[in-house]
């Protein structure tokens, strides 16, 4: 898990491609899924997501990711099935809108949350930050902000789970099954992650600033972001999904 | 005490981080494990806590194997006390901190044994039971570690680079305090550590890895004393050892001292002699 947010490195089109054209094709792919109603576009989308994965040589992450998410979702189906009654009762309480609205929520999730991983697979973190100072001239303090709060993800998990090891050996029985007593166990662990977390970002802060952090301009970069054609495809493609998902109805 | 059976263990299927592991551990022995950086030591006293399973291979802690014990079971018999004690430590003061992993263990209705043990070790370690254990001294957190992994008195300890990030005087109280405990109450000491003075003062016997593999099992100076296998673990033995290594030909009796002035002393008594 706490290799979700990791950069693989590669030379597949979508790793040489611009941070911020990849950023948009993702950006896209959120937007047409929560432009359009239609599950048959909703699907496309999903294919389109596993294709990219593919594409980015990264197919294995995809699927698990896929695969990790599709208990959430089937979790958030059950309850959408249960709760929304408008339409015609098929049986129970369950009725024929409730289950096409529960199946678009959940492909809609499945189809925004993959590509949010997948570009960081495909895309050093540094490299999203530089580009957006230097392409989108955001200022570096914002891009710094953003980046530290990707990278800092897989460091609490390992954190966490270092966490929950040291409790287990005092004892505490992380394995029950009951979700309230696992609840209440997994509470007092809140502290040391935070004081943790604290610590850990007073760190960074003395260390970017002894770094000369606040003298970074737009200019500081020493890599260029071009666009090339592969850009231009993927923004073509990015137009056709929008474009796609406001006229199939 | 302690029976690690052709244990092997790959981390999701993948590489074997450690490969074929046998050694037995008498009742009240204190055992260092050496080795380099990924020779495989924290997997080990893992698998000897049982917060990892074996992938083949039987690991026996007081004749029960840890991949079939509960955990409360398990806390019982073995301690654990990490590297970083801000992992471990999770409560608002010393006093709840320490009775936290008795709850654990003893149960939330024992309150009297709870209370009874935690003033027991609040007396033993001189804290006051108010502290916040977050404002403390990095040394004085890792006492408070110990003093909640001690306080369900388990059989075994297993000390994870106990002594990492912590000056010399706090290094010495917390491995004086191991050592009494390890004479006087018989409990069973396994350390990974990366200071060789540390091992040499206060283990008697080494195991050394090396590739998840264990290279050698023996009494401390003799391990120290063997150069091919220090080179063979990327290890460096502790000065004492290294200078009557190279004055060993000069004072071949010398080489078996414990300090510089034993050493110096039991030269010259050779040389006048």
């Amino acid at each position: 898990m706490t290799d979700l947010f990791q950069y693989v490195p590669g030379n597949t089109p979508l790793h040489r491609m611009n941070p911020i054209t990849k950023i948009l094709l993702t950006l896209s792919v959120c937007i047409a899924a929560f432009l359009t109603d239609n599950l048959f576009v909703l699907l496309f989308l999903l294919v389109f997501d596993l294709m990219i994965g593919v594409v980015a040589g990264a197919a294995r992450k995809a699927f698990s990711i896929f695969r990790g998410l599709f208990k959430v979702s089937l979790f958030l189906f059950v309850l959408q099935a249960l709760f929304v009654r408008r339409g015609n009762r098929l049986f129970w309480i369950i009725t024929d809108e409730g289950l096409l609205t529960a199946a678009s929520v959940v492909l809609r999730l499945l189809v925004v949350c993959l590509p949010l991983a997948l570009v960081l697979t495909v895309t050093q973190v540094s490299d999203i930050a530089n580009a957006m100072v230097q392409v989108l001239h955001v200022p570096y303090a914002y891009a710094f902000t953003l980046t530290t709060a990707i990278r800092f993800i897989p460091q609490f998990m390992e954190e966490m789970s270092g966490i929950m090891e040291a409790q287990t050996a005092r004892g505490v029985e992380f394995d029950s099954q009951n979700f309230f007593k696992k609840l209440g166990m997994l509470l007092p662990l809140c502290a040391p992650l935070l004081i943790s977390s604290v610590r850990r970002t007073g760190a960074t802060a003395t260390a970017a600033e002894v770094r000369g952090f606040d003298l970074r301009t737009r200019e500081s970069g020493y890599k260029r972001y071009g666009f090339g054609l592969v850009d231009l495809a993927a923004l073509l493609i990015s137009a056709a999904l929008i474009t796609g998902a406001v006229l199939i109805p | 005490m302690i029976r690690a059976e052709h244990v092997t263990y790959s981390y999701r299927g993948n590489v074997q981080t450690v490969r074929d592991l046998s050694f037995h551990i008498q009742k009240g022995e204190f055992v260092a494990i050496l080795g380099e950086n990924g020779a495989g030591k924290t997997t080990t006293v893992k698998l000897i806590d049982g917060l990892l399973c074996p992938t083949s291979g039987q690991m026996l802690v007081n004749g029960l194997d840890t991949a079939k014990t509960r955990v409360s079971e398990r806390a019982k018999q073995v301690g654990f006390l990490f590297q970083n004690p801000d992992r471990q430590i999770c409560q608002s003061t010393v006093r709840e901190e320490i009775a936290f992993g008795l709850r654990a263990v003893w149960g939330k209705k024992e309150t009297d044994k709870i209370e009874e043990r935690t003033d027991e070790l609040l007396r033993l370690f001189s804290f006051r039971g108010d502290e916040e254990p977050f404002s403390l001294s990095r040394g004085q957190r890792q006492q408070v570690a110990l003093a909640s992994t001690l306080a369900v008195k388990p059989a075994v300890l297993i000390l994870d680079e106990p002594t990492t990030g912590l000056d010399y005087r706090e290094c010495t109280r917390i491995m004086e305090f191991i050592r009494s405990l390890n004479e006087t109450e018989g409990t069973t000491v396994v350390m990974v550590c990366h200071d060789m003075e540390v091992v040499l003062d206060y283990a008697r016997r080494a195991l050394v890895m090396a590739g998840g593999q264990l290279l050698a099992d023996g009494p401390v100076h003799e391990i120290f004393r063997d150069a091919a296998l220090m080179e063979k673990a990327s290890l460096l033995p502790p000065q004492i050892i290294q200078i009557s290594g190279q004055l060993g030909g000069e004072f071949a009796s010398a080489d078996d001292a414990e300090t510089l002035s034993d050493m110096i002393a039991r030269a010259a008594e050779r040389r006048q002699a």
